[in-house]
């Protein structure tokens, strides 16, 4: 592997800057480089070289000295997303230091942030679906929010189009309201999962199970290795098997020889000359050195992160855009969305005892959304609708067997029993009062202003839980589980990241701050193609339609460039 | 007294390097309590005494090795002394000392000071006085969780322990780190013991 260039010391004039290094961002250099085009990444973080910076990635629990617990201090560092239940001594180094960068939550909201190269692709969920035009048309059908401005058939090429890179594998349906990716071949069902499978959809017309769609390769694919069934992902995986900016489009782009990658490189804002009516530059603040630096570019994109990107384009404020960059219409930082999380149903499954399994699958299954998809399975007490994610697997808890000693001991490191549990994610509509705003008065390490959020989940939002709840107990039961347990965390937004919205696309400048093909309404050579450019949320894990709608963007940003209209 | 009390008394932890008579007396009286072939870095002599022997008491040698064996309680006295915070660090020590206050009240001595039999009555007592853990999903509590007692949690803590040791992890559970590929049903004779890595 080349190592990056990382010298932005000479050159601060680029054919384009793309700000952020994950999911998007990584797409977004790749696409740029690979079109001729001086590209500049500036990461806030450190360098994370795939293999070659994955610390733990081979570590067994015995290898860390506390077997995956926490220092006080770390903890310290991590004191808000610990809550999250993800942060652990094996990738504690991948998650952003909450001390040194706060937010205020005016309501919970947990914000999870991934602070070097890669970003959060390094730790996402690789859930990787298609949205529909159930989905593009929903903000239209039924009123909430604005109009999105494209339809499937916009997008549906450049699904195709990064899947084929990327490497999703999956079973195809044939859904409309779940489109078919283009699949390597699916993961594997296992016989619990198969069994709870055959009666759910025997008895639920209309329901499926199938093996979850995920970025993770199940063959070898553009000279990445396949998934070894490790589900070590989140520490890096050796072999690339996930898609992730370290494995998959920064290297890519570094052997265009076209790409610079600045790391420590905090935007501070987005230059913006009044005069000639477009961005010229970024400002940025060196993390260690706290220099400031100014970069030079035609074609800038912003993929810091959903909030991140909002919070940058609020600090990026001229004459012409005195509430921040694009904001015209007033809805920059509002429409905030999440998906919801941890509301399912878990059981015990008999009859399996003689059964098990080899290898750690890092994916589970998925039950497509089959409410309100048309006017039979239309519901009259929420709008919009849920899918599930879940799994079977042998595990119990071994503390709570009432016994001890000889017999007890040989007992626990036998197979324990097999549960099945369903976990739903509900569609949050786009409200207006779900926002973030600019907070002066906490600064960060750097002097910058920080976010406030001020988020909740709402009545529909909470109607569709119930539903997931009582969907998930019933289907558990058809299904023949014992010991069945009807649950929700009721979970604050954040907890699913899968933040959306604060600078939706949009038809009209009035009430938007993106048009149909990421630009900023006013500022047509600044792009936004992560999650804050989102219009409505779906039910469905978004990262595949950010992948989309930044390599499309990025067509147009280079065809508009040589027509010289940006 | 414990040992390291008595250490400390007789001067010994300062750097005194001459026993005296009555020191030697004073060491030999101790000579019937229980003794650490370690020295803990968090817990005191007497604390760490309760762990090694709840431990041995949950997790016993038999064919495979025991708790002790894996050195779990160094484990935990490790991990105590470094992960937990001082209100965590003063909770442990407060349970455990309640613990034993307990096993002088109705069982007549420190835990570590009773018989086999006794120990297993307390063992009895505490499995259904200390709690259930709740539902799961995805590493994180689901559904209602009830408070969990010290024996609750110490136990645990105590498979944690035992579980992703090195001896127990690679010789006894099924290892296999790089698995390769996904068998979804394989006949569970085929693998044995559970997998190792979660």
């Amino acid at each position: 592997m080349a190592n990056y260039n990382i010298d932005a010391k000479k050159e601060t004039t680029y054919d384009a800057i793309v700000i952020g290094s994950g999911i998007s961002g990584g797409w977004a250099a790749k696409e740029l480089c690979e079109k001729g085009l001086k590209t500049l990444v500036l990461e806030r973080g450190k360098i994370v070289e795939h293999v070659v910076d994955y610390p733990t990635m081979n570590l067994d629990p015995w290898d860390m000295d506390y077997r995956g617990g926490l220092t006080p201090e770390q903890k310290k560092k991590h004191y808000k997303n610990i809550r999250s239940g993800w942060v652990g001594q094996d990738t504690e180094h991948f998650w952003a230091d909450d001390e040194a960068n706060p937010y205020t939550e005016e309501k919970p909201f947990l914000w999870l942030r991934g602070h070097q190269m890669g970003g959060k692709s390094l730790l996402w969920g690789k859930q990787t679906y298609r949205w529909s035009d159930l989905d593009f048309e929903a903000n239209a059908r039924d009123g909430h929010g604005v109009d999105w401005p494209i339809r499937y058939k916009d997008i549906e090429p450049w699904y195709t189009y990064v899947e084929k890179f990327a490497g999703i594998s999956g079973e195809p349906l044939g859904l409309p309201q779940l489109p078919d990716s283009h699949f390597l071949p699916p993961m594997e069902l296992n016989c619990v999962e198969k069994h709870v499978k055959s009666r759910i959809e025997k008895d639920f017309p209309g329901r499926n199970m199938i093996i979850g769609r995920v970025a993770h390769l199940t063959q070898p694919h553009n000279g990445r290795g396949q998934c070894q069934y490790r589900n070590r992902c989140s520490r890096g995986c050796p072999y690339g098997a996930y898609f992730s900016s370290n494995a998959v489009t920064l290297p890519a782009a570094n052997a265009t020889g076209n790409l610079t990658i600045r790391p420590h490189s905090i935007v501070q804002s987005v230059i913006y000359d009044d005069k000639k009516g477009k961005a010229t530059g970024v400002r940025i603040i060196d993390a260690e050195t706290n220099e400031d630096i100014e970069y030079s570019a035609k074609i800038i994109f912003v993929n810091a992160s959903t909030l991140s990107t909002t919070q940058i384009l609020m600090n990026s404020v001229s004459d012409r855009f005195e509430n921040g960059l694009g904001n015209d219409s007033g809805e920059l930082g509002h429409n905030l969305m999440d998906h919801t999380y941890r509301v399912g149903a878990t059981g015990k499954v008999d009859g399996f005892d003689d059964k098990y399994y080899k290898g750690r699958r890092p994916n589970g299954i998925y039950i497509p959304r089959y409410v309100n998809i048309d006017e039979k399975s239309k519901s009259d007490k929420f709008l919009r609708g849920f899918g599930y994610q879940g799994g079977g697997y042998r595990g119990g808890n071994a503390a709570n067997i009432e016994s001890f000693g000889a017999e007890y001991k040989d007992n626990i490191l036998k197979p324990g029993p097999w549960e099945f549990f369903i976990t739903g994610f509900a569609e949050c509509l786009p409200y207006h009062d779900n926002k973030i705003s600019l907070n002066k008065d906490v600064l960060d390490k750097w002097g910058q202003p920080t976010l406030s959020i001020d988020a909740e989940f709402k009545e529909n939002e909470k109607a569709l839980n119930k539903q997931i709840q009582e969907d998930a107990v019933q289907m558990l039961e058809k299904a023949g589980l014992k010991d069945i347990l009807g649950f929700d965390n009721e979970h604050p937004p954040g907890y699913g990241v899968h933040e959306m919205g604060t600078a939706r696309m949009g038809h009209d400048p009035k009430t938007s701050v993106l048009n149909k093909f990421n630009q900023v309404h006013g500022a047509e050579n600044v792009f936004v193609t992560d999650g804050a450019s989102m219009t409505s949320s779906s039910c469905v894990n978004p990262s595949l339609t950010y992948m989309a709608l930044t390599a499309r963007a990025v067509d147009h940003a280079v065809s508009e460039s040589k027509k010289r209209n940006i | 007294m414990n040992r390291r009390k008595a250490l400390k008394r007789a001067g010994l932890l300062a750097g005194a390097t001459v026993l005296t008579p009555s020191v030697f007396s004073l060491l030999q009286s101790c000579q019937n309590e229980p003794r650490l072939d370690w020295q803990p870095q968090f817990f005191t002599e007497k604390e760490a005494t309760t762990v090694s022997d709840l431990l041995d008491m949950i997790l016993p040698r038999t064919e495979t090795p025991g708790a002790l064996d894996v050195k779990a309680d160094m484990f935990i006295d490790k991990v105590v002394a470094h992960t937990y915070d001082e209100n965590g660090q003063e909770n442990i020590r407060n349970q455990i000392a309640e613990f034993n206050s307990n096993c002088v009240e109705n069982f007549g001595g420190d835990f570590s000071n009773l018989s086999k039999e006794k120990k297993v009555e307390v063992l009895k007592a505490a499995e259904t006085s200390s709690g259930k853990f709740g539902r799961g999903v995805w590493g994180t509590g689901v559904g209602p969780q009830e408070p969990i007692g010290f024996y609750r949690a110490f136990k645990s803590m105590a498979i944690w322990a035992y579980t992703t040791s090195e001896e127990i992890g690679e010789k006894v559970l099924s290892y296999d780190p790089i698995p390769g590929g996904y068998e979804p049903c394989k006949p569970a004779s085929e693998v044995g013991n559970k997998w190792s890595l979660g």
